[in-house]
């Protein structure tokens, strides 16, 4: 059976080397904005960053072997990799303290205009990769050109039960002209969210996304991504690197799946301009 | 039972048995160029205590040979841990590193046990360059000598022997020993690591044996599957004797045989994306860290699901470096030490906090390695200490 049946068998595959540690280290050169989540994963460092950079309004899928990310080493199937621990600080403190969120980056859908109120079909050229009933997979719209904010949108999409035609809540875009910035997040505006985008209601997930509609017109592009949230750590200061052993701390083992695009979403008290956040990740597998 | 039963058993163990040792280390990050943000460092290469290896590269043994290290490795030495404690196991308790150099911070240390490594002074070949495991060898019944041609085996490394037909009498098939060496061509052979130290006794060989007969060199210090837990770096030579790195920014990869899972284990090879190597890369360094493609940090990865390494076979750049020397160095990760703040001691508790009690076994050769968050300067100095318990 994969996985681990107790502490004795996590103790065992540590004890065999049924594990792996890397370090990353991204240093943001855009200058964030208190309260607004942010995507690491188009930050300088390593991993190297990605830019949604394929066919506007057509699905493309995330994957370890072909995009990077953060490394965990290589698949394991038939074992299960679970996440061990992760340790990240900074010495910069203008944009402490900063929520951080490791995602399995899944399918992203680049270059949404909000340029027109018309209904925006997107094609899914190809499935989620992985988690491929979409259970817990969320939505979040990333900034790839800026706009002046205010207008809201919707987005249809077949949920983790395989039902089409559900629709977003109405969400707000906020005015932060930053790339990488997650457009629905803000703290101080009415329907704004973050990071993701609500369901309608009863929804636990995202399978596939249809189309999306704005109320309004501006002049930004945006990129839905689908992810699957794993886990989540807080940098507190400068002055202790948070560590998280989730086995440890939080009686769990998020578990990455084969070829998994690990990347970081945050949600900075400033800018992280001229931040370099330094970490590590270990797994372990059974 | 070897290790701790209880908290009473710890207790009991390192006050009232005396088990229980204490070293104090000071390392000097690398002395000729600064470190780079970003990059990990072997601060083995570093001056202090204990002091820079000279052993790495062209310093000793024979070029793209396995030369095994311990704690009594002179060229490359480790930090001190107490000695051998069998059939007692050793476990590190305590652990801490500080540093007051101005930008110094952030830096993550890693404690290792290195195997040993592989010099290379031949990073002017891309050719794939095979790894020496082993070699012939003639037995002398009289010295007790073994001789061997084209591998200067380092002393306490641990060996095996073949033949073709019948070994020299008094040396067995599927049997560890340990070697001492006597010269670059030369060693006896013990029954045990501590009487390879001792220098005694040493096998009794009492003829040639028929046939050509091989010996092997083993990783030591293993858990019950050979080669599980291991991993494997790449770090730029250093001493003052030794070439620096020059231009070069090959793409570095290995071939290994994977501790044994009972179907096909050799043949196993880097995966892509291959690790990059830093063109001119400071001595020290584990050229193929730091940000960009291609750059891991701090070990070489792993095919698929692989949990160790037995062996290594090959060893290959795609491009030159103009010139310098690289290790493949074989060890075991024991812990890590995050810091954050010039003049704050990282403290690791590794009962309490860290439940895990990394072992440390017998002839272990402890190393940091050190992940450098800021630009380094050269000899800034990092010190530390390690407790160590055994039961």
């Amino acid at each position: 059976m994969a996985g681990f049946a107790n502490v004795q068998e996590l103790v065992n595959a540590e004890e065999s080397g049924q594990t792996w540690f890397a370090t990353w280290r991204k240093s943001p050169t855009q200058v964030t904005t208190i309260g607004i989540w942010f995507d690491l994963s188009m930050s300088p460092g390593n991993p190297v960053p990605q830019y949604y950079a394929a066919s506007p309004l057509v699905a493309a899928a995330f994957a370890a072997s072909t995009n990077g990310g953060l490394y965990h080493g290589k698949n394991v199937t038939p074992y299960t990799k679970h996440l061990r621990q992760v340790l990240a600080l900074t010495v910069t403190s203008t944009g402490l303290p900063m929520p951080m969120l490791l995602c399995d980056y899944l399918l992203y859908y680049p270059f949404i205009d909000e340029g027109t109120t018309d209904v925006q079909p997107l094609t899914n050229s190809v499935p989620l990769p992985r988690y491929t009933d979409g259970k817990g997979v969320q939505m979040m719209a990333v900034s790839v050109a800026s706009r002046t904010g205010g207008q809201s949108f919707t987005v249809g999409y077949t949920n983790q039960d395989g039902t089409a035609g559900r629709t977003t809540q109405t969400v707000i875009q906020n005015s932060v002209s930053l790339n990488g910035s997650i457009v629905t997040s803000d703290r101080a505006v009415a329907a704004a969210r973050g990071p993701f985008i609500p369901l309608q209601t009863g929804d636990t997930g995202v399978r596939s996304i249809q189309s999306v509609t704005m109320s309004g017109t501006d002049v930004g592009l945006f990129t839905l991504v689908l992810v699957k949230p794993l886990a989540q750590m807080q940098i507190r200061g400068i002055d202790a690197p948070v560590e998280v052993d989730y086995f440890m701390d939080f009686s769990q083992a998020p578990v990455i799946v084969d070829d998994a695009y690990l990347n970081f979403l945050c949600c900075p008290a400033g800018s992280l301009a001229a931040t370099a956040i330094h970490g590590s990740l270990e797994v372990v597998w059974n | 039972m070897a290790g701790f039963s209880s908290m009473d058993d710890f207790i009991n163990e390192t006050t009232v048995n005396g088990k229980f040792s204490r070293s104090d280390w000071n390392k000097n990050v690398l002395p000729t160029t600064a470190q780079v943000a970003g990059m990990w460092h072997d601060l083995s290469t570093g001056a202090g205590n204990p002091s820079s290896d000279t052993g790495y590269g062209a310093g000793s043994g024979t070029n793209l040979s396995f030369q095994s290290l311990t704690d009594q490795s002179t060229l490359s030495p480790g930090i001190q841990h107490g000695g051998n404690v069998s059939p007692d196991t050793k476990h590190i308790v305590n652990a801490s590193a500080f540093s007051a150099a101005a930008t110094s911070m952030p830096a993550v240390f890693m404690l290792v046990d290195r195997i040993g490594y592989y010099g290379m002074t031949t990073t002017t070949l891309t050719t794939n360059q095979v790894l020496i495991n082993s070699i012939t060898f003639t037995a002398n019944a009289g010295t007790d000598v073994i001789t061997t041609t084209g591998y200067d085996i380092a002393s306490l490394t641990r060996v095996q022997l073949t033949t073709t037909t019948t070994l020299p009498a008094g040396l067995s098939l599927a049997t560890d020993y340990w070697t001492i060496r006597t010269s670059g061509t030369t060693s006896t052979l013990a029954a045990s690591l501590a009487n390879a130290i001792a220098g005694v006794p040493i096998i009794d060989i009492t003829d040639t044996g028929v046939g050509t007969h091989t010996i092997t060199a083993f990783y030591d210090r293993q858990t019950s599957v050979l080669g599980a837990g291991l991993k494997a770096y790449v770090v730029v030579s250093s001493g003052a004797a030794v070439t620096a790195m020059g231009a070069g920014t090959p793409n570095i990869s290995f071939t290994y045989t994977r501790p044994d899972t009972g179907g096909t284990d050799t043949g196993r090879v880097t995966p892509v994306v291959l690790p990059v190597g830093l063109t001119a890369a400071p001595k020290g360094t584990i050229p193929y860290s730091g940000t960009g493609v291609g750059r891991y940090g701090p070990f070489m990865p792993f095919q698929a699901a692989d949990n160790g390494i037995e062996s290594a076979q090959n060893f290959q750049i795609s491009a030159t470096y103009t010139s310098g020397n690289l290790n493949l160095v074989i060890c075991r990760p024991l812990l890590t030490l995050p810091m954050t703040t010039i003049g704050v001691a990282a403290e690791r508790d590794l009962l309490n906090q860290v439940p895990s009690l990394p072992r440390v076994y017998d002839g272990a050769n402890l190393t940091w390695l050190m992940y450098a968050g800021a630009a380094t300067p050269v000899n800034s100095a990092f010190f530390g200490h390690l407790d160590f318990a055994w039961g």
